[in-house]
């Protein structure tokens, strides 16, 4: 175990899992047109984030790779084809959805299906912003009646 | 190896180097600026990037210590509540800045006089005023004149976009009768000086690739390099160097390379910030100055001021368009800005409004408020949250405490070898109360804008931005370490124009008074150059 080159990408069995996993943290929202973290292709993105947190890396390898020997031991099948209650059950249980959560949220807000989604523009904002409503400026006649706030000194 | 002798050596180039070296060139001294960092790209800017978000929390993140970029030194802030944020490459902390530009008012510089607590400054603000108004040409401020909380001044530009977001607290300050005002900005609302206008990306602290928002490397530096100073990056100052008679004469520093070099100079400017500054004057001992540097007063690295913060976000059912706009300048109040000691405390703070976040901010700020699950419910958490909140930032005015301090940490080291700065910083009772009270009429101000929930987050623990007081001015070399013009008390060719030398905090942001006060000590230096040294 301790000679695991965790540097490596993660294996088809690995990304099948992570990718199930992924879909239970975010699951897909028909009414809202949302895919699931899995389906919109984040494990990817939680592979290449991963390899640069080399901490956290062998956490998250470990913690997929016990996931699936409970699913076996437990329900006799793979994570994957486990039911959404037998999946819910055994991620409560783990110590690694947390820091997962994290690459998870930041890959998922980042995609181009779920950006288009919420309704943003599929580009950075530079270099092209935003436009904004002119402002409203006679907001201000109350506050321009008052008179002066700020102290003034003794002479 | 020695180096040509310079007539003024800058260390630091960002919010108050290039002030001073500006306001410097026209003398054609032979001015020289040494600087850790280097000159940014703006087209490499995160915000010209679709995971621009994502990278505050790496290379652009707002602690030297987790950015991992070679240019920065760490920072031991465990001994804090707030942990210190700063920049370092031409333009300073100027890079990442919101660019929100108050003014201190006049009070603000007498506070003993006023309210019996801290010391007043040696200099007032009608001295400062015209300071501001050439700030406020060169770095390019937006705002509107009339606001009731200040005297009248001059301000270029017309006001930054309100927004969803500012018109619906401004509704809410007006239904409580509270003041407000469109915030003065460091940022181009119209072209200026060959500058283009804010196109409300709302990346202003990670850069602003367009240009609009005045970090130093775009207003100051290229008009002061046009006139002749030189800006030399990548060399990281460890020590001044001092004469027998106890003279400034130089520098040592490291290269690019991490080559030990000398540099000697007629006249040394620390321009370091309040971090930086005090930093580098303990690790310049000497046997004329065993302690470190111009610290006869012992209080180099004393006094440290943050201003605590807090941050109150409320929760709207409307959609604000709260990513639009640039992220700290708004609207700003000051209902509370003045003592009223039947709060419980002296002194008081301003509000800040900010824009809302992004969708990944959104999603990881909600995490830690405990508010985005994982499962069947992220959904709805997601989106109750993204576009759907307008909040602020309260600034409270820190008062000096001898105890808040920067020393040199006995083991910590950047990547010269350089001691690290320790810092040792706790919330003073009546800061805690300030806080207390601001985050109450926050949540008041949130629901009479239409909150259907708020969150507030006291004191907000990455807000050390401001960085204050660890050698401050005062006419008596015994209870301050520089003049009222920034000459250190104990050697008479060293200068202080960061933030360090500040001897109150006042309750606004504090570069457009740092910037002031550079270059009014440029106009004292240049005034007196015949005798700069009596
Ligand atoms: C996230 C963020 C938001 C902010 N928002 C605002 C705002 O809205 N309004 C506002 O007024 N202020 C704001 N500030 C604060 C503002 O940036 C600082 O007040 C201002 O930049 C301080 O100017 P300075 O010249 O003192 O130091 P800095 O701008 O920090 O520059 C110091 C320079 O000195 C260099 N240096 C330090 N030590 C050495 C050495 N040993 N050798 C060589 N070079 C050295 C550094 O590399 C750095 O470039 C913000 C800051 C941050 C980080
Ligand atoms: S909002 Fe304006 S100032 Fe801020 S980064 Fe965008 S263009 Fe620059």
């Amino acid at each position: 175990m301790s000679e695991e080159n965790f540097e490596r990408p993660f294996s088809a069995d690995e990304l099948r899992t992570l990718t199930s996993v992924l879909d239970e943290i975010i699951p897909p929202s028909v009414e809202r047109n949302l895919p699931g973290a899995g389906e919109a292709g984040v494990a990817a993105y939680v592979d290449a984030a991963l390899r640069k947190a080399v901490e956290l890396r062998p956490v998250i390898v470990q913690g997929l790779a016990d996931l699936e020997a409970q699913a076996r031991s437990r329900f006799g099948q793979s994570f994957a084809a486990l039911s959404k209650t037998e999946k819910g059950a055994l991620l409560n249980e783990q110590g690694f959805i947390f820091p997962l959560m994290l690459h998870a949220y930041i890959g998922y807000y980042q995609n181009e299906r779920v950006v288009s989604a919420l309704g943003l523009p599929l580009r950075p904002p530079h270099p092209q912003g935003y436009e904004m409503e002119r402002s409203d400026l006679s907001l201000l006649d109350v506050v321009r009646r008052r008179p002066k706030m700020f102290r003034t000194l003794p002479e | 190896m020695s180096e040509e002798a310079v007539d003024v050596l800058i260390i630091g180039a960002g919010a108050s180097g290039a002030a001073l070296a500006w306001s410097l060139a026209d003398t054609r001294m032979n001015i020289l600026c040494m600087e850790q960092g280097d000159w940014m790209d703006p087209a490499k800017y995160p915000g010209m990037s679709n995971d621009w978000e994502a990278r505050q929390l790496g290379d652009f993140g707002l602690s030297p210590n987790t950015r991992g970029r070679r240019e920065d030194y760490p920072v031991n802030d465990s001994g804090s509540p707030i942990a210190v944020s700063m920049f370092n490459a031409v333009g300073g902390s100027t890079i990442l800045y919101a660019a929100h530009f108050p003014r201190f008012h006049p009070g603000d510089f007498k506070v003993k006089t006023l309210d019996g607590v801290a010391d007043d400054w040696p200099i007032d603000y009608d001295l400062l005023a015209p300071y501001y108004n050439a700030n406020a040409r060169m770095m390019g401020v937006s705002g509107l004149a009339g606001d009731p909380a200040y005297p009248a001044k001059e301000v270029p530009l017309p006001p930054v976009t309100l927004g969803k977001v500012g018109e619906t607290l401004a509704r809410g300050f007006n239904r409580l009768g509270w003041h407000w005002w469109p915030s003065d900005s460091a940022i181009t609302t119209q072209e200026y000086e060959g500058r283009a206008p804010c196109i409300n990306a709302g990346t202003c602290l990670l850069g602003c690739g367009q240009g609009a928002k005045a970090s130093t490397d775009i207003t100051y530096w290229p008009e002061a390099v046009r006139r002749g100073v030189r800006v030399k990056t990548r060399c990281r100052v460890r020590e001044i160097t001092v004469r027998e008679n106890g003279m400034a004469d130089g520098v040592i520093y490291y290269d690019a390379d991490g080559v030990e070099r000398k540099q000697k100079a007629e006249v040394v400017v620390l321009a370091c910030n309040g971090i930086g500054t005090p930093r580098l004057l303990l690790n310049s001992r000497s046997k004329q100055f065993p302690d470190g540097l111009a610290n006869r007063s012992g209080l180099v690295g004393k006094n440290l001021m943050f201003h605590p913060y807090a941050m109150v976000t409320g929760v709207f059912d409307e959609p604000l368009d709260s990513y639009k706009g640039p992220t700290g300048c708004c609207i700003m109040s000051q209902e509370f800005y003045e003592t009223d000691r039947s709060r419980g405390f002296v002194r008081g703070y301003s509000f800040e409004i900010l824009r809302g976040f992004g969708p990944v901010s959104t999603a990881l700020w909600g995490m830690q408020q405990g508010r985005m699950p994982w499962g069947a419910d992220h959904h709805r958490a997601h989106s109750e949250l993204f576009n759907h909140t307008a909040g602020m930032v309260v600034i409270c005015e820190d008062l000096p405490e001898p105890g808040n301090s920067v020393t040199l940490d006995p083991e910590l080291v950047d990547s010269d070898g350089i001691p690290a700065p320790k810092i040792n910083y706790r919330l003073s009772d009546n800061s805690s109360k300030m806080l207390e009270h601001s985050v109450a009429r926050a949540r008041e101000v949130l629901v009479a804008s239409g909150a259907n929930d708020t969150i507030a987050e006291a004191p907000l623990p990455f807000a050390g931005w401001h960085l204050m007081g660890t050698a401050r001015m005062g006419a008596d070399p015994n209870t301050s370490v520089v003049n009222e013009w920034g000459r250190c008390h104990d050697v008479k060719n060293l200068f202080v124009i960061d933030g360090s030398v500040f001897v109150t905090s006042a309750a606004v942001n504090p570069t457009n008074t740092i910037q002031a006060l550079a270059l009014y000590v440029g106009d004292r230096m240049k005034k007196n150059l015949a005798n700069l040294f009596d």
